[in-house]
């Protein structure tokens, strides 16, 4: 039996849909992770899971129950399902132990001697049994997250939700909570985790769903999705691209003025003087070639388009260009005429060209 | 791109300053040809050349071809980028450079 259960759900802010048609199935035990852009509604699809916002359409099943049906017990459903923040949202006028029993005691009826009982088994297992007493304000930003899952913990969730648990970390927090999460992945808790810690998603999650155009855009294992990303958008959200284009519509066009934005781009991602010079040689050269020896037509039609990847450092220089095939790249090397063809091949550690009928697409890897 | 020239008997010693592109290779090719007539020695100082491409590279190969017929033409202090581009194309074994 499934944990969760989301049917064509679907939310929109005013004119803005977030969400479109949205499924998706947790199983007990699963581990899913997921991630997105900022805005791309990886924390209202989260949050939908256990109403905290109400979809405009479709349905959320906890376990066999349907959370979105309007005779729903909301709070009894609510109760397999833990939801951690970002912002913890401890009750600032208790003292830990009293934000971790409130909920059992209230809820499930527990004495406050088994409530106390079981939230210091808790609280040992996170290291912070010594703060049992303490009130939040005392707390650093990782330990509070620690006693919001504590808490969680404490009302025995079937599965738990985490909203970005570390976003509002100092960096020298976010590994402690990380490790109270793998601690309870080792136990077995099913959960899903909207997070932007990469390294962290791919070693916990036993699913990763990308999100993107108001949905699951890809979805995969963790190594499919960060080491062989199927469709473009993920590739360029795990890969962290960065784009350039620039149109060329004259023979005569603004070579100096592209090449200033060249090296803007190129400083803005860190290259070195080097590498930008060897963009803006490999562009010039492979734009001329394109100009002074292919088949631009009359009416010139080339864009550039250059990639940098963050994650792996790599730049990438593209050219479309409308007009009949050339290939410049089968040129010899040491042709003294096509002496930007020799710098590209030398410089470059690949070159490919295809031809669509329309236009020359050229890439290189520099 | 600056080109600053100076004429010594026979020698003409050329500074340049900036880019050499397909831009303003065409203005360095204009002034070198005005400027060659009975010239046996040809200087072109690259101190100040922050780059290079292969629309350069023609010009320095069209003033070499003119320079091995009535004299010799050098290249100095050429930086380590361009140095680089004229190595790839293998203009180091065609052009002297000090």
């Amino acid at each position: 039996m499934s944990m969760i259960r989301v049917e064509n759900l679907s939310k929109a802010f005013g004119s803005l849909q977030v969400l479109k048609n949205v499924n998706l199935t947790v199983e007990k035990g699963e581990r899913i992770v997921i991630i997105g852009g900022s805005g791309c509604g990886k924390s209202v699809f989260l949050r939908c899971m256990d109403l905290l916002e109400i979809p405009d359409e479709g349905s959320v099943f906890i376990g066999e129950n349907e959370l979105t049906s309007r005779k729903a017990d909301l709070n009894r459903i609510r109760r397999k399902v833990g939801m951690v923040y970002q912002g913890f949202h401890l009750f600032s006028h208790m003292n830990v132990l009293d934000n971790i029993t409130l909920a059992p005691i209230k809820l499930l009826g527990l004495s406050r001697a088994e409530a106390e009982k079981k939230a210091e088994t808790l609280l040992s297992m996170v290291g912070l049994e010594s703060k049992k007493y303490s009130m939040p304000e005392v707390l650093s930003g990782g330990q509070k997250q620690r006693i919001a899952i504590v808490r969680c913990l404490a009302m025995e969730p079937e599965v738990m939700l985490f909203d970005e648990p570390t976003s509002a970390l100092d960096p020298t927090m976010v590994g402690e909570v990380l490790a109270t999460l793998r601690l309870l992945a080792k136990q077995g808790m099913t959960m899903v985790i909207v997070t932007h810690e990469m390294d962290f998603a791919r070693e916990i999650a036993t699913r990763i769903l990308y999100l993107d155009e108001q949905g699951i855009y890809e979805e995969g294992t963790p190594k499919e999705i960060f080491d062989a990303p199927k469709k473009k958008k993920t590739r360029d959200f795990i890969h962290k691209m960065k784009y350039f284009s620039w149109q060329i519509e004259s023979r005569d066009f603004d070579l100096m003025q592209m090449q200033g934005n060249i090296r803007s781009f190129a400083q803005r991602y860190g290259l070195d003087e080097k590498k930008a010079n060897r963009l803006q040689l490999c562009t010039e050269e492979l734009i001329y070639e394109m100009l002074n020896y292919g088949r631009p037509g009359e009416v010139v039609d080339m864009q550039v388009q250059i990639s940098f990847d963050e994650r792996d450092k790599c730049t990438v220089v593209g050219l479309r260009c409308k007009g009949g095939p050339y290939n410049p790249f089968e040129m010899a090397a040491d042709d003294e005429v096509h002496l930007g063809v020799t710098i590209l091949k030398h410089t470059a550690k690949r070159l490919d060209y295809r031809f669509d009928g329309e236009n020359n697409y050229l890439e290189i890897e520099l | 791109m600056n080109i600053q020239k100076t004429v010594n008997g026979s020698t003409l010693v050329v500074e340049l300053e900036g880019r050499l592109d397909t831009t303003t290779s065409p203005k360095l090719e204009e002034e070198l040809r005005n400027s060659i007539n009975g010239i046996t020695s040809l200087v072109i100082d690259f101190e100040k050349l922050e780059y290079i491409s292969s629309a350069g590279l023609r010009v320095l190969l069209a003033m070499q071809k003119i320079m091995n017929k009535q004299g010799e033409m050098l290249l100095k202090n050429v930086s380590e980028t361009v140095m680089e581009v004229l190595e790839v194309t293998g203009f180091i074994d065609i052009l002297t450079i000090e």
